[in-house]
């Protein structure tokens, strides 16, 4: 479904991908942890073709791409195959919601107006904003902004949906309702690939866990394994950091 | 010449100023209009570092600004006929207003290029990015994102550029245009009563002003309408403006997907 082959990514003279690999199936939720400087970011953006890589392989869905020498058809196939949900939620500002969820639909996937209102009615209906379809993003909450930009992203039908830290810019006490939106679409088979810090969800809602540092994957396993026991020293480093004990120990 | 105002005067001659208004708005609408495409125009080259047009624009928008619109309009008008011989192009029986109109367009196509870039470079990348992400081409993003953000962000300094426009357009009698100046230098010449006569203008001036701050104003309302009204609210977004342009930086329109 989702196949990186030596993706290595350099900015200037500090590479910053050193060759990843990496395969996701359809449906599955692989959640990707490393410390702070370890390329998660990169990683997604290199996906998305926000950020070019300098070479390697990837393939999503059905676009094939030559990262060495990409045509610009290619790029842009590409990027109608993923969506991303970002930290900073970057909705646009002078659109409703409802206007932001239509607005890949109407404009890039060519789908009718009334069509494409149906759909992203439901949708936001879905993150539980169905009373705030003409709101906008200034007049949403962190929380409510970050569940409009996730139905911006699930109106595409994308082959996979790319969070990065989706909750971090959160105030704490609305951390809960963005998790559980994403909870709700994980059960529904969507494919997922979600850079966080949030362990425990990661955990719970994760089938495998992807970890890097240094802009190479250390580690990667299912989710229940790689927590309870770690394989590389890095790794338990790591998450001896991150993740009180009770979690660590399940 | 009378020992006092006589305030008949101003009145008669505020009413048969007012036909003139017709001609001198023309100035303003037709030079503002094709002033924004050419500021449009002018701005892109810089926004998206296209290097030898960078340079041309930037030349063009330091004359422009650095010498005097009446100069500018006799340059234009002496000048432009000229040039466009070498093309063998012949304008001598072209209306006087063409080049005026042209003038005041060259004129306020190089501030109008100016507040655009100013503007672009406040709307933040991560919104072109999230356009990129859904698929947008990168003129699909300048257009739908980026510019109508643009040109709200601009509204005050277009609006100040528009008074200031059509205040600007009493120079072009000096080419013999009658619009309001001229037409208010010609009104006494049987009466002599030249400070009534420009009070009325300058009454008219100020009452048109008005009039297109008001419109103005409400047009700026509405175009940022998706900036919450409440103070709160308000102030919230211009910290995130803060926040958010130390953290991504400003918007750099040269980097990958822009404008193909
Ligand atoms: N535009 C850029 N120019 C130069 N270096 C960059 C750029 N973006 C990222 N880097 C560098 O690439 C490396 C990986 O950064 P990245 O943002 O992917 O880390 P991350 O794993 O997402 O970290 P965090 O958990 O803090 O978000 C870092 O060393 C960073 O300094
Ligand atoms: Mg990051």
């Amino acid at each position: 479904m989702i196949a990186l082959k030596e993706i290595r990514k350099s900015f200037g003279r500090h590479e910053v991908l050193k060759g990843i690999d990496l395969e996701v199936e359809k449906g599955e939720v692989v959640a990707i942890l490393g410390p702070s400087g370890s390329g998660k970011t990169a990683l997604l953006r290199c996906i998305s073709y926000l950020e070019r890589p300098g070479s390697g392989r990837m393939q999503i869905g059905d676009v094939a791409v030559d990262c060495s020498h990409p045509s610009k058809k290619d790029i842009h196939r590409l990027r109608g195959r993923s969506a991303m949900v970002f930290q900073q939620y970057h909705l646009f500002r002078h659109k409703t919601a409802l206007q932001n969820v239509m607005e890949g639909l109407v404009v890039v996937q060519n789908v009718p107006k009334e069509e494409a209102r149906l759909r992203s009615v439901e949708l936001l209906g879905k993150v539980g904003l169905g009373a705030k379809l003409d709101a906008y993003p200034s007049q949403l909450s962190g929380g409510q902004q970050q569940r409009v930009g996730i139905a911006r992203a699930l109106a595409l039908d994308p082959d996979v949906i790319l969070f990065d830290e989706p909750t971090s810019a959160l105030d704490p006490e609305l951390v809960g309702e963005v998790l559980a939106v994403i909870r709700k679409i994980a059960r529904e088979g969507i494919t997922m690939i979600i850079v966080t810090h949030e362990m425990a969800f990661a955990q719970e809602v994760a089938s495998r866990i992807v970890f890097m540092d240094d802009g190479a994957v250390i580690e990667e396993g299912p989710a229940s394994e790689f927590f309870r026991s770690p394989r590389e020293e890095r790794t338990r480093q790591f998450l001896r950091r991150m993740t009180p004990e009770a979690v660590y120990n399940i | 010449m009378g020992t006092s105002v006589d305030v008949s005067y101003v009145f008669e001659y505020f009413f048969r100023l007012l036909p003139s208004v017709g001609i001198t708005m023309k100035i303003v609408v037709l030079s503002l209009l094709i002033g924004s495409a050419v500021g449009m125009l002018v701005a892109l080259p810089r926004l998206y570092r296209i290097p030898v047009l960078q340079r041309l624009s930037q030349v063009y928008v330091s004359f422009f600004r650095g010498t005097p619109l009446l100069i500018q309009l006799f340059l234009i008008y002496y000048g432009l006929p000229e040039l466009l011989k070498l093309a063998a192009i012949d304008v001598s029986r072209m209306p006087v207003l063409v080049f005026v109109v042209t003038a005041y367009a060259l004129h306020s196509g190089a501030f109008i290029s100016e507040a655009i870039r100013a503007a672009v470079g406040a709307v933040d990348r991560g919104q072109v990015e999230a356009g990129y992400a859904i698929g947008m081409t990168g003129f699909q993003a300048f257009r739908r994102v980026v510019l109508p953000q643009a040109i709200a962000v601009a509204m005050p300094v277009l609006g100040n550029l528009i008074i200031a426009n059509l205040k600007d357009t009493s120079l072009a009698f000096s080419l013999g245009i009658m619009e309001l100046t001229g037409k208010a230098q010609t009104l006494p010449t049987m009466s002599q009563r030249f400070f009534e006569s420009y009070l009325a203008l300058a009454l008219l001036y100020f009452i048109l002003s008005f009039i297109l701050e008001k419109l103005l104003y409400r047009l700026e309302r509405r175009l940022l309408r998706h900036e919450a009204a409440d103070g709160a609210a308000a102030s919230r977004i211009r910290r995130r403006r803060v926040k958010e342009g130390d953290a991504s930086g400003r918007l750099n329109l040269t980097e990958e997907g822009a404008l193909r």
